[in-house]
């Protein structure tokens, strides 16, 4: 037997070598740290918070955002290298496992380490700038001080400090070697970043740090992680959610050769055995009743789905405004002509290639643990896993573990996940991994809710929008994943509604709203988030508009987007590269555009139906604007990624419920697209200059309404209710 | 007590006979370059090679291996520079990772049968694997380039 330790050596235990402090970044001074243990063994100097240099000259650059293959942990060391004048080849990319949220909280997610909304370049890129000047100019005036020159004609040149006039130069590794370092240097300015036009490694298509790796199957995801003296459990799960165990029958299961123990959890009984085949074999011999009081007992999905239809249609149904501007109801009362139509989405599930993992190994104690997690939230885990042993965030020591997918699933399920896998430990007083299977993950799923959408518009007499009214009917998922910001939130769900606010229309009268529908089953946001169902059924329905205006699809839209600048860059560009409405014989074009947050984007996809009703992407054309793009090769493969996430979702991906049963079990009945259903893909990027946003999402939300339009044209048939790979007449 | 050949090497395991062969490849040898996706052969993220065939490892009992030839990404080539593995970084495949070992092994099988495959061959025989980063296209152009750079 062999065991496997992690590969903890490219970690950063910034929580638990306490000889670290928190450098100040944005103005004030910055601590030099040179007494960290570890540091002193690699002769490694902690710069600031997010650069150590080491006398070999390998630059440690921290990011915190977890990397779930969206290339983060190369972009965002990439925008530090830049400031810092870093040679690339010497830097190392450390994730942060856990620390202070005041240094590396994302501020676009309330200050904490959380990794969601293709926020992580758009929060993190001025402070990896400031971070990347405030350690260059650290070394800058140390070399000036050692050479004892004007630290103003000191420079840099990648990886080396320079002073010009006496053609003295040394290397980062050099410099951090001298005797003394000048920590005490003047804050960065905006005046001193680099100007666009000197930057060499943003933009730039270096190899992503990640993927040498990857291609040896190297990496240690969460659900690799062995320890010694480690067991393994298996979960059998309550088949509705909100149901507990009531009688456990559990002889034949411990009988299994390796047993360690069954243990009766919250939502579930988990088998605790030596080896994990031991475990799933003693899982399959386990006869466990269940409470049957849970209010999910009733979900069903189908019945659902028209009870959200029949609120979409009842002006009665309590809504509340998302966005509000001029007077839409009254100008859609007094208007001649009101065109309307109603759309919707299905339940889909994230289908993340890992199935859920938690390692945790509890100390004797029982109140600290050390935990190994793929999560979209160190803080959150960490906190959650401190609750649960009743103890405080630093007797928590963290690893965020590459994930094997995320979407969003890897949000919140620690709150089940973790809390579990603590507990056994802490009962056992052993290392455990808990593992789900695929089956677990599908039936234990938090879906993407089923939506319906109701659009009205007013048309005047020139076919111009000058009333619009986009109603959502859909249950909370903030509500459910996040209850704390809930209860401040004020009934805006961003992640249901984002994106219905179209404010890049010139639509002077709008109200977007929300019906809060009842939840019937877990939700969570997924890759998108509200921005799918709410583009989907946006773009569908300005083809109808389009249609009832007589115009064609591009000049309609160019009118809406007579104001947005960036808008129309996109949408011209991917007519362009599309040709669109040149599809050969037998096919047709369909045109949406649709963003995700900042970043612009508009998608042209080519389709065929065959003789069946089976729709056929042939062709996907996409145009986006994130401003910039930090790392454009790996920008182009989120966007492909994205369409293929979206192509998947609404041709073929549907997850039904009932007596509160999730109906699927694996890949053989949720399956998302293989390489044989995929279009070709050509992705044009229409850089604006605007400060950079993320790429992760960028392609979902445009794909429902190209493809639907693309239909229309071909058949004449509208498709109003996602997925719709068979068309429906 | 069974032993395998596992990437040349002879390995003893203490293993249950009817453990799948992708269980002891993980747990019990510490090989974790091979992925658990599904358990049922749906996935092709446990994608390891018998005898050269590209085979579920999920889908193999410990003691049907005995006896044969298992490579697993860990033993595809000596430094991680078999062909794929370089074609793979140069057109920079990976997202996520966790569907690559599988990706790349079912792929050498695939070159290792057919070193000239066509678009067509190459859809056709990288059907089993799943990736839902959306990794396909630099998939496809991955293996072109390997088995055009050989």
């Amino acid at each position: 037997m062999t065991y496997h330790k992690p590969n903890l050596s490219r970690r950063a235990f910034l929580a638990t070598s306490g000889a670290l402090s928190v450098a100040v970044l944005g103005g004030g001074l910055v601590s030099v740290f040179r007494d960290a243990a570890e540091a002193q063994d690699l002769g490694r100097s902690e710069i600031n918070a997010w650069v150590s240099i080491a006398r070999n000259g390998r630059v440690a650059i921290r990011y915190t955002s977890g990397e779930m293959g969206q290339g983060v942990s190369t972009s965002l060391p990439l925008v530090l290298a830049e400031e810092l004048d870093a040679d690339w080849s010497m830097v190392d990319a450390l994730q942060v496992d856990q620390g202070p949220p005041a240094t590396f909280g994302n501020p676009l997610i309330n200050n904490i380490l959380y990794t969601a909304g293709s926020l992580s370049i758009a929060g993190y890129f001025d402070r990896m700038r400031r971070a990347g000047a405030t350690a260059r100019r650290v070394l800058v005036h140390s070399a000036a001080a050692s050479w004892r020159v004007p630290v103003g004609e000191v420079t840099t040149e990648p990886g080396f400090v320079v002073h010009g006039r006496s053609r003295r130069r040394m290397s980062f590794g050099e410099v951090v070697a001298l005797p003394q370092l000048v920590t005490d240097v003047p804050a960065i300015t905006d005046a001193d970043l680099k100007p666009r036009e000197q930057w060499r490694l943003i933009g730039s298509d270096v190899g992503r740090l990640d993927v040498p790796e990857k291609a040896r199957g190297a990496i240690t995801y969460s659900i690799d992680v062995r320890l010694p003296g480690m067991v393994y459990a298996a979960q059998l799960l309550a088949p509705v959610e909100g149901e507990t165990p009531t009688v456990t029958t559990d002889t034949d299961a411990r009988a299994v050769p390796g047993v360690v123990d069954i243990i009766p959890l919250r939502n579930a009984v988990a088998v605790v055995a030596e080896t994990w085949e031991a475990a799933l074999a003693a899982r399959e011999l386990l006869k466990v009743e269940w409470s049957n009081t849970s209010p999910f007992r009733s979900t069903d999905s189908a019945a659902e789905l028209k009870e959200l239809a029949a609120a979409a249609a009842d002006p009665a149904r309590e809504a509340f405004p998302w966005e509000t501007r001029g007077d839409a109801r009254a100008a859609l009362r007094s208007s001649a002509r009101v065109i309307s139509a109603d759309y919707s989405t299905e339940y889909v599930y994230h289908a993340q290639m890992e199935p859920l993992a938690a390692v945790a190994a509890v100390d004797a104690d029982g109140k600290g643990a050390e935990v190994w997690l793929g999560t979209q939230s160190q803080t959150v885990s960490i906190g959650i896993a401190a609750a649960v042993l009743q103890t405080t965030p630093d007797r928590i020591r963290f690893h965020a573990m590459q994930m094997g997918g995320g979407f969003g699933r890897r949000t919140f399920f620690a709150r089940d996940l973790l809390r579990d896998a603590l507990l056994i430990s802490k009962q056992l007083k052993r290392p455990v991994k808990l593992m789900w299977t695929r089956e677990d993950d599908v039936k234990n799923g938090w879906f993407r809710p089923a939506t319906a959408h109701r659009l009205e518009a007013a048309l005047d007499s020139n076919g111009d929008v000058t009333a619009w009214r986009h109603r959502v009917v859909s249950a909370s998922i903030l509500a459910f994943a996040m209850p704390d910001n809930w209860a401040k939130a004020n009934n805006r769900d961003f992640l249901v509604m984002e994106g219905a606010e179209s404010a890049d229309y010139a639509i002077p009268n709008l109200i977007a709203e929300h019906v809060i529908a009842d939840r019937r089953t877990r939700v969570a946001a997924w890759r998108g988030i509200g921005w799918g169902p709410n583009m989907f059924a946006r773009e569908c329905f300005i083809d109808e508009l389009a249609a009832a205006a007589n115009a064609d699809p591009v000049a309609f839209r160019r009118r809406l987007l007579r104001n947005n600048e960036r808008g129309l860059r996109v949408l011209d560009a991917v007519v362009a590269i599309s040709k669109f409405g040149t599809a050969p014989q037998g096919r047709a074009h369909g045109l949406s555009f649709a963003g995700y947050k900042e970043t612009r984007a508009a998608g042209v996809a080519e389709v065929s139906v065959d003789g069946e009703g089976r729709v056929r992407v042939h062709r996907f054309w996409a145009a986006v604007d994130p401003g910039v793009a930090v790392h454009p090769n790996n920008l182009l493969a989120q966007v492909e990624g994205g369409i293929i996430f979206g192509l998947s979702g609404l041709l073929q991906e549907r997850i039904t419920i009932a007596g509160g049963e999730v109906q699927q079990s694996n890949f053989y009945d949720y399956e998302p697209l293989r390489i044989g259903d995929i279009p070709q893909i050509e992705v044009q990027i229409v850089e604006s200059g605007a400060a950079p946003t993320g790429a992760g999402e960028i392609g979902v939300p445009m794909t429902g309404a190209a493809v639907a339009n693309a239909i229309f044209a071909l058949t004449g048939r509208r498709q109003r209710q996602m997925p719709f790979g068979q068309v429906r007449s | 007590m069974p032993t395998l050949t596992v990437n040349g090497n002879a390995v003893d395991t203490n293993a249950d006979p009817q453990t799948p062969l992708l269980w002891v490849l993980r747990e019990h040898l510490g090989l974790t370059g091979t992925k658990f996706g599904c358990g049922v052969g749906s996935c092709g993220a446990c994608t390891i090679h018998l005898d050269g065939e590209a085979t579920f490892a999920c889908q193999v009992p410990l003691e049907a291996a005995v006896g044969h030839k298992i490579t697993t990404i860990e033993g595809l080539s000596p430094n991680g520079d078999h062909p794929l593995q370089r074609a793979w970084i140069a057109e920079q495949t990976p997202q996520c990772g966790y569907c690559q070992s599988g990706q790349i092994m079912r792929a050498a099988a695939l070159l290792a049968a057919n070193p000239k495959p066509s678009r067509e061959d190459i859809i056709d025989g990288m059907a089993p694997n799943l990736c839902r980063c959306g990794t396909y296209p630099r998939i496809a152009r991955a293996i072109e380039r390997a088995a055009q750079e050989g």
